[in-house]
């Protein structure tokens, strides 16, 4: 029933067709594009950094209580990392557990110590909420692929953890969003990083961007208006007007097409976005990649968009191998990464309007295999932003003084919290209607009732 | 860029390369041997080819080799789809690293001067032995196969080890050379020994657990080696399809309990050659396959799939012998492994009966042998779904940018003046995000499975190649194009290596007459798919430029950048 359901919307919303009483919810989407559309100062933004590979984040965020401590460092092995090299973090919930960062964060470390920013322990892919009694009697449904990179990547970009699907969360939202909105062709969904699942609808696809100049590529000599540049638009107008009957030939040929027409609208855009390269680290990629994001933000008006999401992509993170080398030398490019990134926002007056957020595959064991950590399940993460309640630990982050029913094996933990209940308070607070969140994150009915007027998580409480 | 200085200098090329081919003519330089006529007099006027036998022969060039010249499709159209096959199977082999050798040797040597103590030629060599071997290999359905093996048993670059020591992806690509028409157990086991797979997927110096460490043996490479290089994830029919339990549900081939398993397995490897110690990570020995050192192996009984275990007190010899023959007898693999393989040569979109037809081929070669390449890369290519695509909606594959790019050398001529086509495919990379083994993942550039939202997903397909080509990168594409065509960097050769060239004479030749050579480039580049909308659009273009250098460009530009050219079917 639900899923007819949900298919019938669905069409129905492309089609434009008003469903006053059925689709109460999918109005309200539409009035929320309406007012997005004509009200800038209402301008929110998501921006997703994916730490592609499964970041060790059990040594991102470190208990630093002596009880905990000791099972830390006798879990860890020879992975553990010194306590005294810990960065204290103010964390103002944690019922007087004290935790440290990896010591390479310092600009974290100030980020939350500042308010700016938020962390959320042990959370992943979850089919239903977490249940000891469930786990002891075998009874806890898996998520499709646990422990495998493809799967679960792709997991935390779709928010649908019990089946295979190409549709990211940010995608439906697009899908709700744009649909039916006139557009100039430049999608909401804006990458860094290429095609990715969280940003690819039904009907939305990412719009990719680079990290340099408009970040849009032209095709050279295409705005030239000598008979070479004639010549070829012309040329270009005849081969990629007609539909290919071929179905991956006329996906290519509307990507070309889409591609062209979109990047003319997004540099003339682009053209009066301020350089920041002055007030970032440019030697850091991620660094790069946000202030990139920040200019498209600056110029969003001039897009037409009231809502934007954007993904970025940091590589490298599978470290069965050199784990702790690796770390101490990517864990800092993330924390300046959001350092820079809160700083020009906040020189732009926009960072109440971004919330930034971190996913990874999954964290990884607690136990060593000698050299690095293997594939894991729950793990930790950062959110950023102004409207963020900063300084604080949500979730619960597991005792590690003894041995743990949430430890499944080799210090593997069962996530406590679920990325569905994550993303719905992000997209509350971007401004899905409560009733509307299942359109957006459909299981999220198992751990969150919509109506109950409180956030799943109180990220923004 | 304005268009008198591209002319100009598409002029200045041309003359130059004139004459170099007037003295090279009779078709050495690397080119395809079939070429060479037998020194015969007056040998009989070869039978005229159809337009339709032209265009198979390109379809097939599309699916099975790196591109060829005008000349050889049509050597190919007479010879037909099964002989020309059987002929690449006994070409000899182009192997990688002796180009690597003696690129080192130049180095060390002190030839490229500028850079004496820098690893920056340690770190080109295998690129550029790359470059070179596959567009000059006459056995370039086996650097194609190769190619597409690198794409399923993925080592990268982007790991600094395997950056920076030239044998170790030269030595992996050989592997992968030999193994491509050998039997597929042998290229798993040679996989799994492989020094350059060991780092990559660090089951190189993986030991045995140590209680008193609180130490496991690493799950990578047991954990991958199901997934993605033999049995993927579901149990599977003959046909590709998921087999169901009787709550209609996909059967896993594994759980953690089986990784961890044969993780005990994949313990006690280290590098091999004289004097090799368990746990040497500083003297890196590329040139040999790992050693297992019995010292650094789980002991113990070890539990494999389908009921099969090892008993106690086997070498690690014979529990990774073991392990392997039971991944080799798993059904899976023959419909895993042959839908990877036609989707890398033939299309993303096999059908359930030609993945049946191609596994049916991996479990037996008609002679009762199973895993025989050959046998598979011969019922993928010669299947009715790749020599007369079934469904024009949904067939083929959108090619990738290393065998567009790569074709367009072999098909125009790629030459320098000693030989050498230096290329180091870092444009390549940036502009199209794919480089044979820079994949930023084990998961390939793209995933098999990969489905594009919208009437690709919607009909239940797949396009894994449309992973990568995005906003930017289809424009990337065609300035690409654009800077080998009418700019002057046809590859990106550096310091030390001569200047790589087009030789196109044959088709400048055909720049009189726009409907003709448009027609010819439409068979060489599309295998005669192009609309004719675009090829009248092409058509009206050229001939708006009288110089036939231009003529020629733009003609080439447009066919490689339109649908059809990215398009194979």
């Amino acid at each position: 029933m639900t899923l007819n359901r949900r298919q019938f919307l669905t069409h129905s919303c492309q089609l434009g067709v008003a469903l006053p009483t059925v689709a109460s919810g999918l109005l309200s989407l539409g009035s929320m594009r309406e007012a997005a559309a004509a009200v800038s100062s209402d301008y929110k933004a998501l921006v997703c950094i994916l730490l592609a590979g499964g970041n060790d984040s059990y040594n991102m965020l470190v208990p630093t209580d002596s009880d905990q401590y000791a099972g830390y460092q006798r879990i860890r092995a020879d992975l553990a990392l010194p306590r005294e090299q810990l960065l204290p973090v103010a964390l103002a919930n944690t019922d007087s557990r004290q935790f440290g960062l990896h010591p390479g964060m310092t600009a974290l470390q100030r980020l939350i110590n500042d308010g700016d920013a938020a962390m959320i322990a042990n959370i992943g892919t979850l089919v239903e909420p977490y249940d000891a009694i469930a786990v002891n009697e075998g009874r806890q449904r898996l998520p499709v692929g646990l422990f495998s990179h493809a799967d679960q990547i792709q997991q935390w970009q779709t928010a649908v953890v019990d089946n295979r699907t190409a549709i990211g969360w940010a995608g439906r939202l697009a899908d709700q969003m744009q649909n039916t909105r006139p557009s100039n062709g430049v999608s909401m969904n804006i990458s860094l990083s290429g095609t990715n699942v969280f940003q690819s609808g039904r009907t939305v696809a990412p719009y990719s961007i680079r990290n340099n100049g408009s970040g849009a590529v032209a095709i050279n000599e295409y705005d030239s208006q000598e008979p070479f540049g004639l010549n070829r638009r012309r040329a270009f107008e005849s081969i990629f007007r007609d539909t290919r009957s071929n179905l991956l030939a006329e996906e290519y040929r509307s990507r070309m097409r889409g591609a062209i027409d979109q990047q003319i609208v997004f540099a003339e855009a682009m053209a009066n976005a301020s350089d920041l390269s002055d007030s970032i680290n440019t030697a850091n990629p991620l660094s790069l990649a946000l202030a990139q994001i920040a200019r498209v933000i600056s110029v969003s008006d001039a897009l037409g968009a009231t809502r934007q999401t954007f993904f970025v992509t940091v590589g490298g993170w599978d470290h069965h191998d050199e784990v702790l080398a690796n770390q101490a030398r990517m864990l800092p490019t993330v924390a300046e990464g959001l350092a820079d990134f809160a700083a020009v926002l906040k020189q732009m007056n926009a960072f109440n309007a971004v919330t930034t957020f971190t996913i990874s595959d999954f964290g990884r064991t607690m136990t060593s295999n000698g050299r690095g950590s293997d594939h894991g399940w729950g793990g930790h993460h950062v959110v950023m932003g102004g409207d963020v309640a900063g300084s604080r630990l949500l979730g619960a982050f597991p005792l590690l003084d003894g041995p743990s029913p949430l430890d499944v094996g080799r210090g593997v933990y069962i996530p406590t919290t679920g990325i569905d209940s994550y993303f719905a308070d992000l997209a509350l607070w971007y401004g899905v209607p409560p009733a509307e969140l299942d359109i957006i994150l459909p299981n999220i009915g198992r751990f969150y009732d919509p109506s109950s007027g409180v956030s799943p998580l109180g990220l923004f409480a | 860029m304005n268009l008198s200085r591209i002319t100009c200098e598409l002029k200045n090329a041309c003359i130059t390369t004139f004459a170099i081919l007037l003295v090279a003519c009779g078709g050495s330089g690397g080119n395809d041997d079939i070429n060479t006529p037998p020194p015969v007099a007056n040998p009989p006027a070869p039978p005229p080819i159809s337009l339709e036998a032209r265009n198979e022969a390109a379809l097939l060039a599309n699916q099975a080799t790196f591109g060829m010249p005008w000349e050889t499709l049509e050597d190919m159209a007479r010879q037909g789809r099964a002989d020309w096959l059987e002929s690449q199977f006994a070409r000899p082999v182009t192997y990688h690293r002796p180009t690597i050798v003696d690129i080192v040797r130049r180095r060390d040597a002190g030839e490229f001067d500028a850079f004496e103590d820098d690893i920056e030629y340690l770190i080109f060599a295998r690129r550029l032995a790359w470059w070179h071997n596959t567009v000059i290999a006459d056995d370039t359905l086996r650097q194609r196969v190769a190619f597409a093996l690198s794409q399923i048993f993925v080592v990268s670059d982007n790991v600094d080890v395997l950056e920076v020591y030239p044998n170790a992806l030269g030595g992996y690509y050989d592997m992968l050379l030999d193994n491509a028409f050998g039997n597929y157990r042998d290229l798993l086991r040679d996989v799994t020994y492989s020094p350059a797979m060991g780092v990559y997927l660090s089951h190189l110096n993986n030991a045995k657990a140590d209680p008193g460490l609180g130490t496991f043996p690493d799950e990578n490479y047991a954990r991958e080696v199901m997934q993605l290089f033999s049995i993927g994830l579901f149990e599977l029919n003959e046909d590709g399809s998921r087999k169901r339990d009787s709550n209609g549900d996909a059967i896993p081939t594994y759980d953690n309990t089986d990784i961890g398993e044969f993780a005990k397995v994949f313990t006690g490897f280290s590098f091999g050659g004289p004097g090799a110690v368990f746990g040497n990570n500083t003297e890196p020995n590329f040139s040999v396959p790992m050693q297992l050192f019995d010292e650094a192996h789980s002991p113990g009984e070890k539990q494999l799939l389908r009921g099969v275990s090892i008993p106690d007190g086997l070498t690690a010899t014979q529990d990774v012998e073991a392990a392997i023959d039971n991944l080799f007898n798993h059904p899976n693999v023959g419909p895993f492994l042959g839908r990877l393989l036609i989707q890398r040569l033939v299309t993303s979109n096999p059908s359930p009966a030609y993945v049946a037809r191609v596994s049916r081929a991996f479990a037996d070669n008609g002679l009762g042998v199973r895993g025989d390449m050959k046998a598979v890369i011969r019922a993928i290519l010669l299947d009715p779904e790749a020599t007369n695509p079934p469904d024009a909606f949904t067939g083929g594959k959108l090619t990738e940018p290393v065998v567009r790019y790569v074709s367009m050398l072999r098909r125009f001529g790629a030459r320098s003046d000693d030989g050498f086509i230096a290329a180091l495919g870092y444009f390549l990379q940036i502009e199209t995000l794919q480089h044979p083994l820079s994949s930023r993942s084990v998961f390939n550039f793209y995933l098999p499975d990969h489905q594009p939202s919208g009437a690709i997903a919607d009909a239940g397909l797949y396009a894994p190649e449309l992973q990568i080509i995005d906003a930017n990168t289809v424009i990337s594409w065609a300035n690409f194009i654009d800077a080998i065509f009418f700019g002057d960097v046809v590859t990106d050769a550096p310091a030390g290596f001569n200047e790589v060239t087009l030789e196109p004479t044959r088709w400048l030749a055909l720049t009189d007459t726009p409907s003709v050579l448009v027609d010819e480039l439409n068979t060489l580049i599309t295998a005669g798919t192009a609309s004719q909308a675009t090829l009248d659009a092409v058509v009206t273009s050229i001939s708006e430029f009288p110089q036939p250098e231009l003529r020629l460009a733009l003609a080439v530009y447009y066919l490689s950048i339109a649908p059809e050219g990215v398009h194979s079917q």
